[in-house]
């Protein structure tokens, strides 16, 4: 028999490893199947099941495509108080479920979403919760290892959450790649759970006045990215050229973004997104440590600055120094009578 | 018409200044023990956001911080820039603390204090974890609002409607009081401290200080109460790259087009 520890935990109680898939309004956010795949290794290591969760109103498709993309059963919470997304709702429903089923790991997306209610379920519940998490595996005790950037990036740190359960971590869109969907995959009325909404309208301190969604580029499946960082002082037309003559998508670091240039969607960095394109052009990028985190899984990178002691030359591949207004318009048109940059289906 | 008085607290943290942490000769980590200390600039956005509300409502802002006696300037810059009254939260017991005990500490302050609003950075730049607002509203089942980029202060309903930026899109949102209210960072800009409120500040100013016991937590926080540890850390290995630097934007062309065939 197995017995409490010293913080009155049971940890031999809790298994499985949980996934929360984030939708709105029906559409899934990309980062929940990255998790999912991820989330594949650690269950498998473990014996235990992957269980994807799914909160939200009219979530039948949803639970089926976590189904087709690995998960061994799918818990759903299907009401309209959690339509659109509120901390509140989604918290005390997420935190009950938690409570009532006891799972070891919980990964939840590091999205605006993720990172405002995982603390809703994690105080309550005493639960360890990692943010920004890179890498993630389990010892031979079924203890999580989350690891994470410390210190401006140029450390990872293991955090471990050995005495109290479950071990929760955020994980920035990304990190990990999708797995494919498997449309063949069998399953049946057992493997999806509708379990018990523990939320009531009245219960709720909050409410929803108006949504808007604009521009929901997602740079993380980028084949091509041309980056804008402070040093091109908000003018953007000249990366925009580029970007055009060579079918890339446009993305900024944590600078611009702060400054109000580029939209946070398109932030590229250990508090942003992480990409892996072919081809990564950094446009008055610095080259902090806390925005390598986030490129260095491209294939080439090539760096346009006018500081020619700027570190980002030292993680280019190739680099030119000079005003970022003459080179990118003279690249743009080098690149577009070039008929090899055109992009083949 | 009816006069309500909000209690507006700001939480604020000193933190190593990010652009002046150097490297250590000889460990080659980054030093951030001789890096000056200064105000988490995101919280600087936070104190903007009380102000502003102050300037529509009547309202009393109260800075907090939890930290060492050393961190009080931070507490000092606050006053000077409108706050009416700021805490230091200081304990040896603290030490040791992840972001669950934190979040608790400052969670009690702030009722103890009487919040109707809690405000703060959306995180802190030397952890950047942002679990810390989120987590004073879970500790004490008050709303919460992150990623705020404007808020509209609705005193007759005793709410708060602020606008979020949702990744793609904004929302707004009306949440009932008490609320904690994370700032997106960069959309408030910080108001300049009058001459008379500096020296105000830094020579007349004290704190309130506040110790666990004096929050009733002496047994929920620091490092037995964490329920996350460090267990080990390792140097990040850079991504080799090339590092060749070209002359002309024809070179770079040719290295591009490289890429693709």
């Amino acid at each position: 028999m197995s017995e409490p520890n010293d913080a009155g935990i049971d940890v031999d109680e809790y298994e499985d490893v949980w996934v929360f898939v984030e939708e709105h309004a029906g559409e899934v956010m990309p980062v929940s199947w990255e998790l999912l795949e991820e989330g594949k290794q650690l269950s498998e290591k473990l014996d235990q099941d992957l269980v994807a969760l799914v909160i939200g109103e009219d979530l039948d498709d949803v639970a089926e495509a976590a189904l087709e993309r690995g998960a061994n059963r799918v818990l759903v919470a299907d009401d309209p108080v959690f339509e659109p997304y509120r901390a509140d709702p989604y918290g005390a429903q997420f935190r009950a479920m938690v409570e009532n089923r006891k799972p070891t790991i919980v990964l939840i997306g590091g999205t605006h979403t993720g990172r405002d209610f995982a603390g809703r379920v994690a105080v309550p519940t005493h639960a360890g919760l990692t943010a920004d998490v890179t890498e993630i595996d389990v010892d031979d005790d079924g203890l999580l290892q989350a690891r994470r950037p410390a210190f401006g990036g140029d450390i990872l740190a293991t955090i471990l959450c050995e005495d109290h359960r479950p071990q929760m971590a955020t994980i920035r869109p990304g990190v990990f790649e999708a797995g494919d969907r498997d449309p063949t995959v069998a399953f049946d009325a057992d493997s999806i759970t509708d379990v018990d909404v523990v939320v009531d309208e009245s219960d709720t301190v909050s409410e929803v006045l108006e949504r808007e969604i604009g521009d929901t580029a997602d740079i993380t499946e980028a084949e091509r990215i041309v980056a804008v960082g402070a040093g091109v002082e908000g003018d953007l037309e000249p990366a925009l050229e580029l970007a055009e003559s060579i079918d890339a998508k446009l993305a900024a670091s944590r600078a611009a973004v702060d400054e109000g240039w580029v939209d946070g969607s398109r932030q590229v960095g250990q508090t942003g997104k992480t990409v892996r394109p072919e081809l990564y052009v950094a446009v008055g990028i610095s080259g902090a440590i806390q925005h390598l985190e986030g490129m260095n899984k491209s294939g080439t990178v090539i760096a346009i600055n006018n500081d020619p002691n700027a570190p980002i030359f030292e993680h280019a591949d190739y680099g030119i120094v000079g005003d970022f207004a003459a080179v990118c318009p003279d690249l743009a048109e080098t690149l577009a009578s070039d008929e090899r940059t055109e992009v083949t289906p | 018409m009816t006069t309500v008085t909000w209690t507006i607290v700001v939480g604020v943290k000193q933190v190593p200044d990010a652009d002046e942490v150097g490297i250590d000769p000889d460990t080659g980590r980054l030093d951030r023990a001789s890096a000056p200390a200064v105000m988490n600039p995101p919280d600087r956005g936070a104190l903007e956001a009380a102000l502003s509300i102050k300037d529509v409502v009547d309202a009393r802002v109260v800075a907090m911080t939890m930290g060492p006696p050393m961190a009080t300037p931070v507490l000092e810059e606050a006053i000077a820039m409108g706050c009416d009254d700021a805490v230091l939260i200081t304990d040896r017991a603290f030490a040791g603390s992840d972001t669950w005990p934190t979040s608790l500490t400052l969670a009690r302050a702030a009722e103890q204090l009487g919040a109707d609003i809690v405000l703060a950075g959306e995180e802190t730049t030397d952890s950047s974890t942002g679990q810390v607002p989120p987590g004073i509203a879970a500790h004490n089942g008050w709303a919460q609002l992150t990623y705020v980029e404007a808020v509209e202060p609705r005193p007759e309903e005793n709410r708060l409607v602020a606008t979020r930026d949702v990744e793609g899109g904004h929302e707004r949102v009306a949440a009932d009081l008490p609320v904690v209210v994370a700032v997106a960072y960069g959309e408030f800009d910080p108001r300049p401290a009058p001459l008379h409120r500096k020296l105000y500040a830094e020579n007349d100013f004290e704190p309130i200080e506040w110790t666990a016991e004096d929050l009733d937590i002496k047994d929920e926080v620091g490092l037995d109460v964490s329920p996350t540890s460090v267990g080990g850390m390792e140097t990040v290995q850079p991504v080799e790259r090339k590092g060749e630097v070209v002359e002309t934007a024809d070179d770079l062309a040719e290295q591009i087009t490289e890429v693709y065939s």
